[in-house]
This record gives structure tokens, sequence and C-alpha cells, in this order.
């Protein structure tokens, strides 16, 4: 039964069963008990999924299941519903399956109130089916479906509360805005097929690819071509620029989804997917550069918006734009020079910052859930303030989550940051000509977004947490902490959001497990060695705490010259504070022309193709009237025709 | 039987024929109509018996048989529908019946329609063979004694 084999199905099977159960019984026999069966398959799954870890570094080869159930074969085009567990799956389904199971039971206290509490369960166990098959998927297609399945939950949940307008445009955005990156992917894997072997299997391809690399007739083009495709589909779920307007709108959905979809696991499923494909990556490095400049770029441009928002859960939706920025960045400086391999410390650094980054963030999300719950649904910094004493368990652990987002020497997000700021800065040092120097202004750019990081980290929990005691009248007079059910898996969060990365990274435990049962495996030939750089370890905590610093300043020592500063940067400060106008140029770029567009697809269709369709229809309605009479309703008339036709019929055979 | 002798025969069922079809098609009274229907089947019937004697087998003979069979259910059949008409228009004339046409149709007005015949005061008894038949509301009376 606990075969590492049989739990790799089991991991995807148990939610799923958990939303079926929710969806046929539990909306009708125990409406109010719906958290069970998605908690249960949580934690069932998550303890497979530990199994499924600890038989991946037991064993030497990959754990594979199902590579013989074939699931679509047309013509030399075939597809198998293989699984597959390798160190960068098993990382990964640990972290989604755990921070599933957490969420799940904070979801429990949070939701009580909300009368589509099935519904919400349904989906987001569902959305552990898909994230947890989209991780285990051996081959595109099945990667494919499951990414789409992801999407669809995401959709179901953002427009959670679907009679709000806002709610419902959030989740039309978010679906179409990603649709957009699904097509890349798609007509991304369709080269990959075509080119590299028609097959889709991971493995067939990497394999393929490095043997026409190694013989020199690798089509250096296609490839890039190839994983530019990729990389639009990783964009589009991942919250890329210039496809990244999406994320904060989805802030729209229930807490608890932001934590779990939209801050610590969906959205990582385009880093994991440009992380798994690095075995093509490494060997485009034009593709690698777009990566890391589209990656850097994000970074700093979500971390200058997140600067001046005052709407606690939009701060953090940038920062996840930011932090998803620096993985990107990272993976995107696994660059190939020569003797110096940096695909496996690009790997493995901005992996290590998607494991950290999701228990920190996911416990950030829940504890602005919980300030929000006491709040009575008011989010906005301004209107509260000086929480400390009011909501003791929210503050403590979310300072933990801060600390650790803000890069705090020691904890989490300091240790993982670092790791991508060294590959940038290996990936400077070792490249050469215009590729030496953009990722030169990248590590720079990476440096300075991790001041900002510190800066409006430190400054959302100011604003929340500081200062006078300020209540939004909503509140009531005594609004209360988080229940037990809701704190619990909060102090869990913020024990992994300190500890985690004390505990992996310098102790390299986690690029011991990605480096044996992955690396070598897929791409040795795109890795070597590395050292840990001690000068950028303090360089990143002096600049960490310097934003920490100013925000204190501005913040908390010297409440009035926040204001100030502000106005002297005025026109910096509006350009933020609206977000750098990317919803109005999209609005007047891509919405208005489609709706004029759509709007002249309507008329023609109105007039011209419903003209025509008219007329063919009048064709018929002329004729019946024309012999409409005959239908007169007298038996004599009709007996008369009937004598008529028989003469007639009588008469032609006689005279032929 | 010869040649010149069935022609005969065929003449009849012809005229009987066309008499019927001429009478269905022009009389409005249902019980004429039916009985024109009758008249057709009949030469019909006339046709088959003829063929079957020059012929010399009894397949017509067989036919004949069949109509007569059907010709006694329908007219069961067709006379208690007529009845039924009769009761509702209270007339016996066909041209009242033409609903069934196409809903934008206008009824087609013929030239005069048939006079309702009198309608009879009552329907007397039945009565023992061989007596007076007594009036109803002498009947009612007597039912009384």
């Amino acid at each position: 039964m606990f075969s590492p084999e049989m739990c790799l199905w089991m991991i995807p099977f148990l939610p799923l069963l958990g939303s079926v159960i929710i969806v046929t019984l539990g909306r009708r026999m125990f409406p109010d008990r719906c958290h069970v069966p998605c908690i249960a398959g949580a934690i069932g799954a998550c303890v497979c999924a530990v199994v499924v870890f600890v038989g991946v570094i037991s064993e030497t080869t990959p754990l594979r299941f199902g590579r013989e159930i074939a699931w679509i074969q047309v013509g030399n085009f075939s597809a198998n519903f293989s699984l597959r567990a390798d160190g960068l799956t098993a990382v990964m389904l640990v972290m989604v399956t755990f921070i599933g199971s957490l969420i799940a039971i904070y979801s429990a206290g949070y939701m009580e109130v909300d009368e589509s509490y099935p519904r919400f369960f349904a989906a987001v166990s569902a959305f552990l089916f898909f994230m947890t098959g989209l991780v285990l998927a051996n081959n595109f297609v099945l990667l494919y479906a499951c990414w789409e399945g992801v999407g669809l939950c995401s959709y179901l949940l953002i427009g959670f509360w679907y009679e709000k307008p806002s709610a419902a445009a959030a989740a039309r955005k978010a679906f179409l805005v990603t649709r957009l990156g699904d097509i890349g992917l798609f007509i991304g894997i369709l080269i990959l097929w075509h080119n590299f072997g028609h097959s889709l299997e991971y493995d067939d391809i990497f394999v393929n690819v490095k043997a026409q690399y190694d013989a020199g007739v690798l089509d250096h083009n296609l490839l890039y071509w190839a994983c530019i495709c990729l990389f639009i589909g990783a964009a589009g779920k991942s919250a890329q620029f210039p496809l990244h307007v999406w994320l904060p709108d989805a802030m729209e959905g229930p807490s608890p989804v932001s934590a779990l979809i939209h801050a610590a696991t969906m959205v990582t499923a385009g880093v994991y997917l440009v992380a798994r494909c690095t075995p093509l990556f490494g060997l485009a490095p034009d593709a690698q550069l777009l990566v890391a400049c589209t990656g850097g770029f994000t970074a700093l441009l979500a971390a200058l918006i997140a600067v001046t928002q005052t709407d606690l859960k939009r701060v953090l939706a940038y920062s996840t734009l930011s932090q998803l920025g620096y993985m990107f960045l990272a993976l995107g400086s696994g660059v190939v020079v020569g003797e110096h391999k940096l695909a496996g410390l690009a790997v493995t650094a901005a992996i290590f910052h998607l494991f950290t980054h999701a228990f920190f963030k996911a416990l950030l999300f829940l504890a602005a859930g919980s300030v929000m719950h006491a709040m009575h649904d008011v989010i906005d910094m301004t209107k509260f303030g000086g929480l400390k004493k009011v909501l003791p368990i929210t503050h403590w652990t979310f300072l933990c989550g801060a600390a650790a987002l803000a890069g705090i020497p020691l904890l989490s997000g300091f240790w993982s940051k670092d790791e991508i700021l060294a590959t940038t800065y290996e990936a400077w040092h070792v490249s050469g000509g215009a590729a030496s120097g953009i990722y030169c202004l990248l590590f720079f750019t990476a440096l300075f977004t991790a001041g900002l990081t510190a800066f409006y980290t430190a400054r959302a929990y100011f604003m929340t947490f500081h200062g006078d005691e300020k209540l939004p009248p909503e509140a009531g007079e005594h609004p209360h902490d988080a229940t037990p059910i809701m704190a619990w898996p909060l102090m869990i969060l913020a024990v992994g959001a300190v500890g985690v990365g004390i505990v992996l990274g310098p102790t390299h435990l986690f690029e011991s497990v990605l480096e044996k049962k992955w690396i070598t495996a897929q791409f040795a030939h795109l890795a070597s060695p590395h050292s840990t750089n001690l000068l950028l370890m303090v360089t990143s905590s002096v600049v960490a705490c310097i934003g920490v610093g100013i925000a204190y300043w501005l913040y908390v020592a010297d409440p009035s010259a926040a204001a100030s500063v502000a106005s002297r940067m005025a026109s910096i400060y509006d350009l933020s504070r609206s977000k750098f106008y990317f919803d109005e140029i999209y609005e007047l770029a891509v919405v208005w022309p489609m709706n004029a567009f759509a709007f002249i697809c309507r008329v023609v269709d109105q007039y011209v193709l419903d003209g025509l369709v008219d007329l063919f229809g009048q064709v018929p309605a002329v004729f019946g009237y024309l012999v409409r009479p005959v239908q007169n309703g007298l038996v004599q008339f009709y007996a008369l025709l009937m004598a008529l036709g028989l003469a007639g019929f009588l008469l032609s055979v006689l005279l032929r | 039987m010869s040649p010149a002798h069935l022609e005969g025969y065929l003449v009849v069922g012809a005229v009987l024929f066309a008499l019927g079809l001429v009478g269905f098609l022009t009389r409005r009274n249902m019980i004429i109509m039916f009985l024109s229907a009758e008249m057709m089947l009949q030469g019909v019937a006339v046709n088959l018996v003829a063929f079957a004697h020059f012929r010399g087998n009894l397949g017509g003979q067989v036919l004949v048989l069949f109509i007569v069979a059907v010709a006694a259910c329908e007219a069961a059949i067709a006379l208690a529908l007529v009845l039924m008409l009769f009761r509702r228009r209270k007339t016996l004339d066909v041209s009242v019946w033409q609903e069934l046409r196409e809903p934008d149709q206008e009824p087609i007005e013929d030239e005069g329609t048939l006079e309702a015949e009198e309608k009879p005061e009552d329907f007397q008894h039945l009565t023992p063979a061989g007596a007076e038949p007594p009036a109803r509301k002498d009947t009612e009376e007597v039912s009384h004694v």
C-alpha cells in the first residue's frame, strides 16, 4: 500500500476524491462539514508526498508510474498518463501539499460564515489535484492539462464571491490574461514535439536535444523560439511583465485562496516549468537572457508599485510578483560559459526561493486574512493601525513572515534571496560581452529591489501594527484575534518562515537533494560546483536593514515624514501609486481596440450574416405561402385532390 | 364468359364508381356522401366479381367478401361518427367542419347552407311490438304508473 510508487498516484487522487465527495454528497448531506474531505485529502496527500520524498531520496532512479497507461493515441502522436518523481518534483509536492493542508485547515475557520462553504472546499480540493498533477506529470500534454486545470480553479476561486462585480471582473481578467500565456505554452509544446523526436515525454525531448547539440545539428533558432514560447506560458501563469496585470486583481478572492493559489503554489507553476526545462534553456543563452531580464524588470517594477499601495493584500500581491521576478532572474542567470556552468546553481537558487517564499508569503496572506477577518473586510491600511495589542497572534506571525520576506539575516528569505543574488553575480562575472553588462545591471537591480522589498514589507507591517491604535467603524468595539483553527496554521507557517531557511540553506540540504536526485541525472553537463559568497551575504543584509530602517524612520519614528517625502517626489509617487498606469495602457491599447473590433463583428453579424440567413429562411416561407390554400380543411376538396392525383397517376401509367 | 360480356360488367362497375365519386365530391350531406362511398366500393366489387368469373378462379370473389366485411365495419363507424358530428352542430352539412385548415385561410363559403331539418320535437321510445307508439309526454305520465 505505501510503496512510493503507489503514493505517486495517490497524491493527486486523494484531493480529487475529496472534491468529488464534497460535490456529490457533501453539498446535501453535510454542508457545514465540507472542510473535512478537503482537509483529509490534503493531509493524506501530504503524507504520501513525504513517503514519495523519502522514496526519491533513497532510490537511485526517479520514481515512475503509469508509463504504459495510454491516454491519447493519434497517428504517431501519443501521450500517456505517466507520472514521475525526481528531486524537483518531490520538493514541490511536499511544499504544495504541506502548505495546502495548512491553508485548508485555516480556511475551515476563515470561511465559516460563508454560505457557499462546500463550493469553496470543492474548488480548493480540485486545485490541489491539478497542482500535484502538474508537478507529477512526466510529459507536456499532462502538464498542459493540469496547467489549464489550475487556471480553472484559480478562476473559480477568484470569482468565489461572484455577486461582487469587481470579483467577477477580476476572475475574467485572470483567466484571459493567463490564457494568453497558455497559447504560448501550447505553441512551445508543438515546436518541441515536431522538432525534437515526436515525443512529449520530458526525458525523450531532453535527450534528443542534447544528442542534437552534441552532434552539432541542433537548430539553435528553433530551440530559442521553443524556449521563448514556453517562457510566455510561464510568464502568464507566474504573472511576469507584461502579463502581470491579473495577479493584483486576483486578490478579490478569499484570503486563503490568495495565500494558496496566488502566492504559494499556482503562480510558481511557471517557475517550475522553466526549471523543469532547464536542459533546454541551458542550451539557449539568448532565451535565458530574456528570462533574466523579464524577471529582473518585473521584480523592480512590482517592488516600486508595492511601495505606495495602501491595500494590504495588494502590497503582498505586488511583492509576490516581485519575488517571482527574482525566481525568474535566477533561472535566467544559469548561463554556461566555458568551464563555468551555472545552471545547477541557478535552478537551486530559484527553487529554494520558491520553497521559502511559499512559507512566508502564505503566512503573510493568511495573517492579512486574519486582519481582514478582525476588521470585517476592511483591508485599507490607512483605515486601521496599531493593531499590535488588539491582534497579538496575528501580529507576531505577520512579523515573522514580514521579516523573512524582507531578508532579515538568518531568516528564510535571506538565505534564498542571497543565493539568487549570488547566481546573478556569478553570471555577471563569467559571461562576456554585452551579456556581462546586462547581468551586471540585473545584479544591481536585484540588490536595489531587495532594499525596496525590505522597505515596503516593513512599511506594511508598521502601518498595520504600529502607531496609534485606530479601528475602522466596521470592526466594532472589540475585534477578535484569530480563532485556534486559524491560529495554528499561522504559527506552524511562522515557524517555517523563520526556520526553514537556516535548516536547509547553510547546511546545503536542499541543494544536495536537488543536485543528487535531479540535476546530475538531467543536466550534469550544465552544472558545476560553486561556493558561498560571504561578501554578498553581508551586502544584502545591509541593504535589507537599510530598507527596514528607512521604513521605521518614515512610519514610526517620524510619521509626518512619509507625507513630506511623498510630496517632494510627487510625480514618481503618483506613478507608483497608480501602478504605472498599466491597466489604463492595456485598456487603451488592447481592450479598447478589441471592443471596437467586437462591435464591428457584432454589426456584421447582426445585419449582414443574420440578413442572409433570414433571406434563406424566407424561401420556404414563400413557397409555403403559395401552396397553403390547398389545406382548406374541406373534406371534399381533399377527396377531389386524391381523385385527381389518382387519375393523373393512372393516365401516366396508361400513356407510357 | 366472353370478353364482350365482360365489358358490360366492367361498364356497370365503372358507372357505379363514377357515380359514387361524383356523388361524394358534390353532395354535402354526410349520409349521402357515405352512401356514395359505399357505391364506389360496390363498383369495385362488381369489377372484381366479373374478373373472377372471367378468369375462372375465386381470387376476386374472396376480395369481394373482404370488401363487404370492411364496408360493414366502416358503416358502423362512419354512421356513429356522423351521428356525433350531427349532435354537435345539429346539421349534416359537411362544410361546417372546416377547422382543420391552415390558420390563416379563410373558410370556404358555399352557396347557401343546407337547411337544418326540422328539429324533431321528440324522439319516440321503442315500443312493444305491435303497439301504437305513445307520445313522449304521455309516456312520462305512464312511467309514473
